[in-house]
């Protein structure tokens, strides 16, 4: 199976990076945050890569950021500080939350490269102005990075960029598609897998191997059963799949997901314009928001509820890195919501290791009472 | 120059006679709940090992979490001040000074004189390393002295996830649940806490030579997940629980 | 042990008794707004609290302040904590947005009666926290909400466009305000009330400068029941006129060589918000002779620091003085943004660390500080952002530095003995010991 290949790119995601440089002779560059125009990075020939963290326990950190901000950001941050990303040229960031902003400072200060940026991506995503402003700092970041390669971009490459990624974001959308079906043809751990390793990867690589999937899906035996219970995962970063198979030996099937480790990365493209660079801004500032760009109204919401009816969805489990502040705000509102609308769910704090004995009950007990409603 | 320091402890009070640089006698006694008894116990006790009167030490330095209570001291320092002395005068190239006792860590860096440069003590959660393991020695129902070799027997590595001791403990329950062997059990709470005692130490800059001192340096078990976290070697002093103490007999003396 | 040295000479500072005042009678007007018939707005304090100016008059109820002082009360407090947490709300979100959520949730005011009621929700956002609490309680006070993004970004890069992202948000906020209350809007108020801004943070600014001096006329206390006036009333002609009257008496106050601190000996500069409701640690490190001289925070909460000729850090130019235009909303708007994307607070702070460890240095340096305290504050994730960062960037310059955890508003978290042990243990590496008397 070609979804072997996805976890595979995940797994060893230092090692794809290190080839794929050697192979191509060009840079690489870490992004902290999916608020960052790629297709830019890309169109200049260099391949972004997202920083995650290794879910290992660790204390490098604690000179830099101390315990009240997010585990996301720590484990992140310790991949630097331990040279887990030395094959990385620069790193970069998009305006988002303080938390992840820190391990960017912080690892920008500690661990040389030879760029670093800084972008404002707007927080009012709703304010009409939005998109201006997203344009004058994607014009300036593409500068920046034009300046740091001794070379232009070119229309054409930016064309080819968007291209290519608009591709991945398509196929991606076409396989959470077959998701509606009882039962999907793949477990949500291999989703977050096939999203992950397209933020690990080439997409045009990637590309190939979502065209491979969505071959093999309608062959597949080994998928999950039907009338397994619907669950959706919503929440903070979560690239945790040993959580999820856990989950999915338990008589339950993830179906879909609001993670932007998951559909809020890819599901709405770029549409392209004369300008460029507006059309890409523009993408960023319409994708379903991060809950600390979700204001005045409740945009994110409406994108969840929307996503829960289509994949009928019988209950969800809210996952939250501690201290993410951008969720904590949602999640008491979300669940209420859910609620009204009859869909029970199951709150789960994550740290940096995810504690799946102390869990266990606790997940257990929420598919038991969602198996009885369905009786 | 006959001086003694006295090192009030939440758990144990440890007193050190000093003359001229070395050691005349050493004391330690439970703490309970009247600390300045408990001191004057250890004082008199280690008098009678020195043979010799109170009036014979010309003075008497305090330090510790108690060390307000001790009414015959002369005067009183900070155990991070004491410690430092202490670890420097066992061990001259020490730069980095971990203490880890019962209710309380702290990581010191130090320059050759053992003047403190800068010292971090562990957060609120991170409290209590030694009572912590006491009582999940109890939890497993393994007796505290045997939970350092038990550790070293380990076959597997678990994260215990929780930076708080009230977390950790109901993680380590249901290890016990999951029929986890007594062995991971006690490697996953000793590196959960020198997970923490690392992180500390790592505030104020980890240099070699690191000293480890206080009660918990005895433990194998730990010293074994400090040196894992700290991937370095660390010095560990014949007595580390008296460090504090033999500091601020030192610091008495000049 | 005990040390007797010199006393410098002190006196009571007039002008403490008039800012007291002012705050006392700002939140009778948060309660009174109705009645007076003016309109009540709510909002952060870092808000653009001039912008509604036009519409008449208003008080504008800010968040922060009032959560720090609920946190003064430790029975109310837990009150409001707890009404928070009943809502499934985590308890380690911002502490003043809880303190005052728990107020509306309770709905009482702290001062006495029901929590106002906003006629509209105004805010400036530029933290995880700020555009998101006024989410709540527009939607649970039922009010109209209004968010403003403030671009933080890279200080320096793109001021055009922000600039401009800011002018064209408050011009949409005008047109809504004029919607939502019905009200017609009128630029002369506006202008006045920007210049009084303005004025106000550029005046507090020159009076922390005066804290240069030996001995310092002013310490961190005294400086936060200072800085109030120019959080919670800048937009308003008493505040510049209060601030002037301040200026003259700190100048005085340093001609004549007056202590805050009689027994200055030692000057430290902290970090972060204090525990509102423990600063008795002040008074307590004065025992040491320890004069606390101002913070990144306490200075720029409320004002700014530009470089001046000689190099040195003075005042800001105000926009009438850079000579910028003031006649059409136009011009006011463009000059107010500029102000906003030029405040430290937000340019240096929320950015990225080693901006506000560039400027701890200066501080470090030109307040004459022998050591700074960071106070690694729980209760706000804006003011702990990149605080570990700092403490690195200041112990690699040679400058001794302590840390000590707790929470500006939610006591929980708040460790007395522990904290006063370390300070303890930190004046006896400066070498400081008890003073006499």
């Amino acid at each position: 199976m070609t979804l072997d290949r996805a976890k595979e790119i995940v797994t060893n995601r230092h090692d794809y990076a290190r080839e794929w440089k050697k192979k191509t002779g060009s840079k690489v560059m870490g992004y902290f945050c999916t608020y960052v125009p790629e297709e830019i990075v890309y169109a200049a020939g260099v391949l972004p890569v997202r920083v995650i963290g290794s879910h290992e326990a660790q204390s490098y950190t604690e000179p830099h950021i101390y315990a009240m901000f997010c585990p996301f950001s720590r484990d992140v941050l310790a991949q630097g500080l331990r040279g887990k990303y030395d094959y990385l040229d620069g790193i970069m960031i998009g305006h988002s939350c303080l938390h992840l902003r820190q391990a960017f400072g912080a690892w920008m200060t500690n661990v040389p490269a030879s760029f670093s940026y800084y972008m404002y991506t707007p927080a009012k995503i709703q304010s009409p102005h939005a998109k201006e402003l997203m344009l004058a700092e994607t014009i300036e970041f593409k500068k920046a990075v034009e300046n740091w390669l001794g070379r232009p971009i070119t229309d054409g490459a930016l064309d080819k960029s968007i291209e290519v990624y608009n591709t991945n974001r398509r196929l991606l959308k076409q396989i959470y598609e077959l998701r509606k079906a009882d039962p999907p043809p793949l477990f949500g751990s291999e989703a977050i897998e096939l999203v992950l390793s397209s933020q690990l990867s080439d997409k045009a690589e990637h590309n190939k191997i979502l065209e491979s999937v969505l071959k093999e899906l309608p062959q597949r035996r080994n998928g999950p059963q039907g009338g397994n219970i619907r669950l959706m995962i919503i929440g903070s970063e979560d690239d945790d799949t040993n959580f999820l198979r856990y989950v999915e030996g338990l008589g339950a099937t993830i179906v879909a997901d609001e993670h932007c480790t998951g559909s809020r990365y890819f599901w709405n493209e770029t549409i392209p314009e004369k300008d460029r660079l507006r059309a890409i801004g523009n993408r960023y500032v319409n994708r379903p928001p991060c809950p600390t760009k979700d204001w005045e109204s409740r945009r994110r919401f409406v994108h969840i509820m929307n996503m829960a009816k289509e994949y009928n969805i019988q209950g969800a489990i809210l996952v939250q890195q501690k201290f993410c502040d951008p969720h904590e705000f949602d999640i008491p509102p979300l669940k209420a919501l859910l609620e009204k609308n009859g869909i029970p769910s199951l709150f789960l704090e994550f740290d940096i290791t995810v504690p799946i004995g102390q869990f266990r009950t606790r997940v257990e007990a929420f598919l038991e009472m969602l198996q009885l409603e369905v009786v | 120059m006959i001086t003694a320091g006295i090192d009030v402890g939440s758990k144990t009070v440890k007193v050190v006679i000093l003359q001229d640089g070395k050691v005349l006698a050493r004391s330690l006694v439970l703490t309970g709940f009247e600390q300045g008894k408990a001191a004057e116990e250890a004082f008199a006790l280690a008098l009678k090992q020195a043979g010799l009167s109170a009036k014979d030490i010309q003075k008497v330095v305090a330090t510790g979490a108690g060390r307000t209570s001790v009414s015959f001291a002369t005067e009183s320092v900070s155990d991070v001040a004491a410690d430092a002395r202490g670890a420097v005068f066992i061990n001259p190239n020490a730069k980095t000074v971990i203490d880890v006792g019962a209710e309380e860590g702290r990581g010191i860096s130090t320059d050759t004189r053992g003047k403190v440069l800068d010292f971090a003590v562990n957060e609120r959660c991170a409290a209590g390393a030694g009572t912590f393991t006491e009582a999940m020695a109890r939890a497993i129902e393994v007796k505290l002295e045997d939970m350092g070799e038990l550790s070293l027997k380990s076959t597997q590595e678990i994260p215990l996830n929780a930076q708080c001791a009230v977390f950790a403990e109901s993680e380590v329950v249901s290890l016990v649940h999951a029929k986890t062997s007594k062995e991971d059990i006690a490697r996953a709470i000793h590196d959960g806490i020198s997970n923490r005692i690392a992180a500390m130490a790592r505030r104020v800059g980890v240099q070699n030579d690191i000293v480890l001192i206080g009660g918990v340096a005895k433990n194998k078990g730990f010293v074994a997940s400090l040196k894992r976290q700290l991937e370095a070697d660390i010095k560990i002093p014949d007595e580390p629980e008296y460090v504090g103490a033999l500091g601020a007999a030192l610091i008495a003396a000049s | 042990m005990v040390t007797s040295i010199k006393k410098y000479q002190t006196r009571p500072l007039d002008s403490f008794k008039k800012a007291m005042e002012l705050r006392k009678e700002y939140y009778q007007n948060v309660m009174e707004a109705k009645q007076q018939g003016k309109l009540l707005i709510t909002g952060g304090a870092d808000s653009m609290v001039a912008l509604p100016a036009g519409l008449g008059d208003y008080v504008f109820f800010e968040g922060e302040p009032y959560g720090a002082t609920i946190s003064m009360d430790p029975e109310f407090s837990g009150k409001c904590v707890e009404a928070v947490e009943a809502k499934n709300f985590a308890r380690d979100m911002c502490a003043y947005m809880r303190n005052y959520w728990g107020s509306m949730f309770l709905n009482k005011y702290y001062f006495g009666g029901e929590f106002p009621k906003p006629d509209f929700v105004m805010q400036l956002g530029f933290c995880d926290t700020h555009a998101k609490w006024m989410q709540q309680v527009g939607e649970y006070m039922n009010a109209p909400y209004f968010g403003i993004d403030m671009p933080v970004g890279t200080p320096g890069r793109n001021v055009d466009a922000k600039v401009k992202y800011l002018t064209s948000q408050m011009n949409d906020a005008i047109e809504w305000m004029q919607k939502v209350t019905g009200r017609k809007y009128d630029d002369d108020k506006l202008r006045e009330a920007v210049r009084n801004e303005c004025k106000s943070s550029a005046l507090w600014s020159e009076i922390v400068c005066y804290n240069k001096a030996i001995p310092a006329p002013l310490e961190q206390r005294l400086i936060f029941s200072l800085y109030i006036v120019c959080i919670l009333r800048r937009h308003e002609r008493k505040s510049v006129e209060f601030y002037e009257m301040l200026r003259d008496e700190v100048k005085q106050r340093v001609a004549d060589g007056i202590a805050a601190v009689a027994t200055e000996r030692c000057r430290l500069m902290d970090d972060s918000q204090p525990p509102w409701y423990f600063l008795q640690l002040y008074k307590y490190m004065e025992k040491y002779g320890v004069s606390v001289v101002g913070s990144h925070y306490s200075f720029f909460l409320g004002g700014s620091l530009e470089e001046m000729p000689d190099g040195s850090l003075g005042a800001p130019k105000t926009p009438d003085e850079m000579g910028m235009p003031m006649k059409t909303r136009e011009d006011i708007l463009r000059a107010y943004a500029l102000w906003y994307v030029k405040k430290p607070i937000i340019s240096q702070m929320f950015a990225l660390p080693h901006f506000k460890s560039e400027t701890m240095l200066r501080l470090v340096k030109e307040w004459k500080v022998n050591g700074v305290i960071f106070h690694l504050n729980r209760g706000c994730e804006g003011t702990a952002f990149g605080q570990m960062e700092n403490r690195l960037a200041l112990t690699k310059a040679g400058i001794p530095v302590m840390t000590y955890e707790g929470n500006m508003a939610d006591r929980r978290e708040f460790d007395e003995a522990q904290t006063l042990k370390r300070i303890d243990a930190f004046m006896e590496s400066l070498g400081l010991s008890k003073l006499e008397g």
